[in-house]
């Protein structure tokens, strides 16, 4: 049960109507919704799920306090007289609504409650008696959008961010919809055993923490994620809030760096700080990008939920100075006395991004499970670098918004010989409304992205 | 025993798939010998189009290797519910990979979910189901059709899953999932003809902490009818989807391009015109296919909150209706 109870630190994914938004919790803490400011405080010691009335503070415009409600007052209370058969009486005439606009802010900022105010929309409206009942219905539904009073608290799942996400805005995940995730992880054959490396350039950290949450908890499956930047997006994945020991087994390095540590140090990677110096000159101008979406950046020094798509531009030498320093941060919190203790007595602190780098060898080393990519650059030299690591028999899944970069690697894949079942895919998806009389699919669609798989061969 | 987990070398007894081409890919046992129709015991030879392939010589190879057949060669690979579900023996209609996953998803599983899943079919489903929920969670099954549920559960046994499955011989629709398994199951997969039958059904067997379900119906009107008692029975996000996957040829294209320019300019500059090359213009596309399945079935998706949220459920399932 504890687990299901709001405390302060938690994420959650708060929910008006079919409108979400991801939010971490803080004392004196406020969500915006739309117009609308919330204060948050009175939710913690709830549990997940419930529901909550926004009451406005008194004195105050368009700010909220929560109150647990136990019953809602929508439409169902309302009282329809009469209704048309048809709409050929209704003349738009724009004077239909007898309120002004005025009026109706002022009802909203009284506190008034949602229903109340419909209801006076209702009285109100000269059309309202002449629609069809289907068309009332409709209006209704559309004003208790805009007056909706109530909010939910939901624990953040891979569905639900997805959904989020995508919403918002594609780009946030490079366009990758709920659908094509769902086929990534399937392709790849994503399950609680097994290594695996992920190389994402820019998801909000979704498709690490669908990874992980496939692994799940106490299990050995570990994933590897590389990344361009000094930092990783990372939002998703601290969302998920998973226990320590599952987010230990992800793996985050920077793909530079990685690479770097695996061909250079020769498989002997227990050494050198030979960066230490250089990496206090940089920095300073960069920690500006990160700051409009520090919440969910603050937990964890290294990686941010915030987007780091300039870094990979430049040059990789200060990219690697500038993940040294990050992860110094982050050193500082972790204990490293184990690795410490390997060296004979000598106390050499090597930095947490190194020892990260370290562990990603040691799996590459014994080569992976599958490879998943997904990338903003074109996917071509990425994978070439990476194909070395995956195992005989084994998939390689790349997912892109546009098919033309992936078209190029088909016939890289075909070319190799050492690839079979290569495949380019994408998918039709489509939502429903479903009500009586009244089912057709929805007006809106969007469109997927192409997932490219094939199994790597022994030749 | 080669579906649970990572595998690299084939032992004895193990299901591997036999990839000769994109369309040619059956499933075979690594076996020595098998029974023949008779009932009496032979060497396990599997027939291909490139010819004769003896099981036995199987065993001890390493999965992603090619393997010589008498008149060609193919390749093996360990089997994932993906390559199963292209291979296995149809003993019903069953669930695609593109779907499947949805499902997967939809259904928010975990490694130590438990999952009920009615009817079993012909076990598509269940493989994607157990990979998921490995190795903490558990798949409960059951299927109306007796034989299908002793060849599943065999199925189950070869292919090393059995830990994680339970196979029940029941009609769900009139004898719900049993009274064991009230208040156990997070999520809940129904493939049936009478789906909204079976849906108090889930609601009992669905944790009080709640959970989700996932109704697989070819026919709008199924999904109508379980929609409305989805709605009536308090489960939110009510949602039904349709995933469609294409799959694309690539194809690099040489096309001609006629040359007009000699039509505005009088006959005898001719010698120009033999000289001239013949243009080409050569592009990379992909090429759908020229028919392919326009239809699966609609996956109907729906929360049933907890206990503890439950008294508001008819009321706000009216507002969440329209979440996408």
């Amino acid at each position: 049960m504890n687990q299901n109870q709001i405390k302060f630190g938690d994420y959650l994914i708060i929910q008006r109507q079919g409108y979400t938004k991801l939010h971490k919790i803080k004392p004196n803490g406020t969500i915006t919704l739309g117009k609308d400011v919330i204060q948050l405080d009175n939710i913690v010691g709830h549990k997940y799920y419930e529901t909550f009335r926004m009451i406005v503070k008194p004195g105050s415009k368009r700010l909220y306090t929560l109150e647990e409600v136990n019953e809602l007052t929508t439409k169902n209370q309302l009282n329809i007289e009469q209704s048309g058969a048809d709409n050929r009486n209704i003349i738009d005439d724009g004077n239909s609504q007898a309120l002004t606009k005025d009026e109706i802010e002022r009802l909203r900022d009284q506190a008034v409650s949602s229903s109340d105010i419909v209801e006076k929309l209702i009285a109100n409206s000269k059309t309202f008696n002449s629609k069809t009942e289907y068309s009332q219905e409709k209006y209704l539904k559309k004003k208790e959008k805009k007056y909706f009073e109530y909010i939910q608290v939901r624990k953040p799942s891979i569905r639900l961010l997805a959904q989020l996400f995508y919403r918002q805005d594609p780009a946030k995940t490079l366009g990758i919809r709920i659908d094509d995730l769902s086929q990534i992880l399937t392709y790849a054959n994503i399950q609680s055993d097994g290594k695996f490396l992920l190389y994402d350039s820019g998801t909000s950290g979704l498709v690490t923490s669908a990874i992980m949450n496939s692994i799940g908890p106490n299990t050995h499956g570990q994933l590897i994620h590389a990344h361009p930047g000094n930092e990783c997006q990372k939002a998703a994945f601290l969302a998920m809030q998973f226990p320590q020991e599952q987010v230990d087994r992800c793996i985050h390095v920077n793909l530079y760096s990685v690479l770097r540590c695996y061909y250079q140090e020769g498989g002997n990677y227990v050494k050198g700080n030979e960066s230490d110096k250089k990496q206090n000159q940089e920095k300073s101008g960069d920690n500006s990008q990160n700051v409009n979406q520090k919440s969910h950046s603050e937990d964890n020094a290294k990686c941010s939920g915030s987007n780091s798509e300039s870094t990979h531009e430049a040059n990789q030498d200060s990219q690697n100075d500038e993940i040294t320093k990050q992860s110094n941060i982050n050193s500082r919190k972790r204990k490293h006395s184990e690795s410490d203790s390997n060296e004979t007595g000598t106390v050499v602190k090597r930095p947490y991004w190194q020892l990260e780098n370290e562990k990603a060898c040691h799996i590459l080393q014994e080569k992976v499970d599958s490879i998943i990519v997904v990338a903003k650059e074109h996917p071509m030299s990425i994978v070439k670098e990476l194909l070395p690591f995956l195992k005989d028999g084994r998939t390689l899944v790349v997912f892109n918004l546009v098919k033309e970069p992936l078209q190029d690697l088909y016939f890289y894949l075909k070319n190799r010989t050492d690839f079979i079942g290569v495949k380019l895919s994408n998918n039709f998806m489509r939502n429903y409304q479903v009500l009586p009389e009244r089912t057709h699919p929805e007006v809106i669609m969007n469109f997927g992205g192409y997932i490219l798989s094939g199994y790597k061969l022994n030749m | 025993m080669s579906f649970n987990g990572f595998k690299e070398v084939i032992g004895e007894g193990d299901t591997v798939i036999l990839y000769l081409t994109i369309h040619q890919i059956y499933s075979v046992k690594a076996d020595v010998k098998t029974l023949s129709k008779k009932g009496a015991t032979v060497e396990n030879i599997f027939q291909t189009p490139y010819g004769a392939l003896k099981c036995a010589d199987l065993i001890g190879k390493k999965y992603g290797t090619k393997i010589n057949l008498s008149k060609g060669w193919g390749y093996v690979l360990q089997p994932s519910p993906e390559l199963w579900t292209l291979t296995l023996p149809h003993r019903t209609q069953i669930i695609y990979t593109p779907d499947a996953s949805m499902i997967v998803l939809q259904l928010e599983l975990t490694p130590n979910s438990i999952v009920i899943e009615s009817g079993t079919g012909s076990g598509s489903l269940s493989h994607a189901l157990i990979r998921a929920i490995k190795p903490h969670g558990h798949v409960y099954t059951f299927d109306f059709h007796e034989q299908r549920v002793q060849t599943a559960s065999t199925e189950f046994k070869e292919h090393g899953l059995s830990e994680w499955v339970t196979v029940k011989h029941r009609d769900v629709c009139s004898a719900g999932f049993g009274s064991e398994l009230d208040n156990v199951a997070d999520a809940v997969f129904l493939d049936l003809p009478h789906p909204w039958l079976a849906i108090p059904h889930a609601t009992k067997a669905i944790k009080e902490v709640g959970g989700r379900i996932c109704s697989f119906s070819p026919c709008i009107e199924q999904v109508q009818k379980s929609c409305s008692t989805l709605a009536e029975l308090g489960f939110q996000e009510i949602q039904t989807i349709e995933v469609l996957q294409t799959q694309y040829s690539v194809q690099a294209r040489s096309l001609n391009v006629l040359n007009l320019d000699f039509v505005k300019i009088k006959k005898n500059d001719s010698e120009n015109e033999k000289n001239k090359e013949k243009e080409v213009v050569r592009t990379i596309t992909s090429v759908p296919p020229s028919t392919q399945p326009g239809h699966t079935g609609f996956l109907t998706l729906g929360t049933l909150p907890p206990v503890w949220a439950k008294s508001l459920k008819e009321q706000m399932e009216n507002s969440n209706m329209d979440i996408e």
